[in-house]
């Protein structure tokens, strides 16, 4: 089966500033594809390259198939996109951007503007001009322009931008039906790790123009670090005592002592046996999962305390 | 050219959803109403003693209150106002794009670019058109209710065919300004430019090379010179070159707005 996406050593210079750097990507037909990053990390130059609109300096992208080149027949009749901020024509109503975008798009039916509009939950809001809408419903335009016309492959630039958290389940949802019941194929940017993992099949963390990682969601769980947290009375008398027992603990700024030693995760009933024999009962004992967002910022070479 | 109709339709519901063709038609009626105002102090000469010094210019610049003056000052309004009314439209309809943020719907669809260039073209075109017709229309409206001297309908229509040729000159020449607003991502650069060859038409006829410069043209044709079929052929020139930059620039530039 062809990848609905494919690039081959993509590459996009700006002068001397490399905003992607040799990426190479696969997105199986059918599957939701993350492509997570810090601001400014490529993302959307990466998007851009995908839908013709910015030239790569070299390596080559394919999208359903088809090379995206000057000259080349373009499969944008299948796609449907949302790239950065999602704009409208702030004089037309709802309604109108959506029969705009229906007419630049031959042979989609007219019946599709109501049928979005309904799916998108816009329908209070359809004869609004959409220059008055809130950030929130902007963005469910710009979500429904790209899925007016029930494209094999959506592209979406950070598609949760704006949206209330339930808007953000309501998309999610959307996008997992759109995948999972239509086949429809889903890449779309993010910066937020922990909303594209309740989501994506796959995900890819770029950083600076380069993938650094690509990973399935099972594969992230394994991947985040555990760490033993331990409260005592006394934290300064038990760090001792489990750096003497060969332990490497740390004494956060909280007052908490954290431990990463393997055996200290896996036994936490040892560490805690051997704090009471000392006298150092311990007031909480927890192992924690790595959240994603240090995850993350610990891929990306930044720790938390980089970004203070 | 795919799907052009459909292109037409949706830059026609853009411009007619939005206040341009408001502010453009009272902007352009401005300049019958102006012509005939002259037209009024021309004719009246204690009227022209009572505002003074306004009715000394409106003599030195225009002569005799007739239809023949009161159309060939139309004609003039048009060959140079005109440049910067008919830019004003063409930076718009391109500028608003990229002012909107919504150039980037445009640049993946089976819509080819190159067709929402021309229906832009076309819109630019068809509305400039209504609106020097409506300078027509108004112009003699305004010339019978101020009761211009009767005269033949010949020097009327010749009149009217001079301006229309002039507004033929002139539009043309807007091509290259949607082109900065197309490379300028916005109304800024192209009403630069704009201004830009306003000044450099006016000191290139001064020293006598107008016909050689495309902006120049419509200006020495409305005052009545002798161009050649090279001022002509220029004009035409000027025009495919803004039309391919355009398009070319839409086609293959990075878009990154």
């Amino acid at each position: 089966m062809n990848p609905a996406i494919e690039t081959d050593n993509l590459v996009k210079q700006y002068g001397d500033i490399t905003a992607v750097d040799n990426l190479s990507l696969r997105v199986t037909p059918g599957e939701i594809y993350a492509f997570l990053g810090l601001n400014g990390a490529g993302k959307t130059t990466t998007i851009r390259m995908l839908l013709g609109m910015v030239k790569p300096t070299f390596g080559e992208a394919r999208v359903l198939g088809k090379r995206i080149r000057v000259g080349e027949k373009k499969p944008w009749e299948s796609v449907g996109y949302l790239v950065e901020t999602a704009d409208a024509y702030p004089e037309l109503s709802v309604r109108e951007n959506l029969e705009a975008m229906r007419r630049l798009r031959p042979g989609t039916e007219p019946k599709t503007v109501e049928r979005v509009i309904e799916r998108l939950r816009l329908t209070e809001y359809a004869d609004r001009r959409a220059g008055t809408l809130s950030h929130g419903n902007a963005q469910r335009l710009g979500l429904a322009k790209a899925l007016l016309h029930n494209p094999q492959l959506l592209i979406l630039d950070e598609p949760a931008n704006g949206l209330d958290p339930a808007g953000i389940v309501e998309i999610r949802n959307l996008l997992n039906e759109l995948a999972h019941e239509q086949g429809v194929t889903v890449f779309m940017s993010s910066h937020i790790l922990g909303e594209v993992s309740r989501l994506a099949n796959r995900i890819g963390i770029i950083h600076q123009g380069r993938l650094l990682q690509e990973l399935n969601v099972d594969e992230l769980e394994q991947n985040r670090r555990q760490r033993l947290v331990i409260r005592t009375r006394d934290p300064q008398a038990a760090r001792s005592l489990l750096i003497s027992a060969g332990f490497a603990a740390e004494m956060k700024a909280d007052g908490a002592i954290e431990v990463r030693d393997i055996s200290a995760i896996e036994n936490p009933d040892d560490i805690a046996t051997r704090l009471v024999n000392a006298g150092h009962a311990p007031t909480m004992l927890n192992v924690e999962q790595e959240d994603l967002e240090h995850y993350f910022l610990r891929l990306v070479g930044m720790e938390e305390r980089d970004v203070k | 050219m795919s799907n052009l109709g459909q292109a037409i339709w949706v830059e026609f519901l853009k411009a007619r959803r939005s206040k341009m063709p408001l502010f453009t038609t009272l902007g352009f009626a401005m300049l019958p109403l102006t012509g005939g105002f002259f037209m009024i102090i021309l004719k009246d000469p204690d009227l022209a003693q009572r505002v003074g010094l306004i009715s000394a210019k409106a003599q030195i610049a225009m002569g005799v209150a007739d239809w023949q003056t009161y159309l060939g000052f139309l004609t003039q309004a048009i060959a140079i106002g005109g440049i910067v009314l008919f830019g004003f439209i063409g930076s718009w309809v391109f500028g608003r794009e990229y002012s909107d943020h919504t150039v980037k719907d445009l640049l993946a669809l089976p819509t080819s670019r190159s067709s929402i260039v021309l229906a832009k073209f076309v819109v630019i075109a068809l509305w400039t058109t209504a609106l020097t017709l409506m300078i027509c229309l108004i112009a003699l409206g305004v010339g019978a209710a101020i009761a211009l001297p009767p005269t033949p309908p010949q020097i009327i229509l010749r009149g009217m065919a001079t301006l229309l040729i002039a507004f033929c000159l002139t539009i043309p020449l807007i091509t290259p300004i949607t082109f900065f607003a197309s490379a300028g991502h916005g109304y800024l650069p192209p009403i630069g430019i704009m201004f830009l060859v306003i000044f450099l038409a006016q000191v290139i006829a001064i020293i006598g090379w107008g016909e050689y410069f495309p902006w120049s043209i419509p200006a020495l044709y409305s005052r009545g010179a002798a161009l050649g079929a090279i001022s002509y052929v220029i004009v035409l020139l000027t025009s495919i070159i803004g039309i391919a930059g355009t398009i070319l620039w839409w086609e293959l530039a990075d878009q990154t707005h």
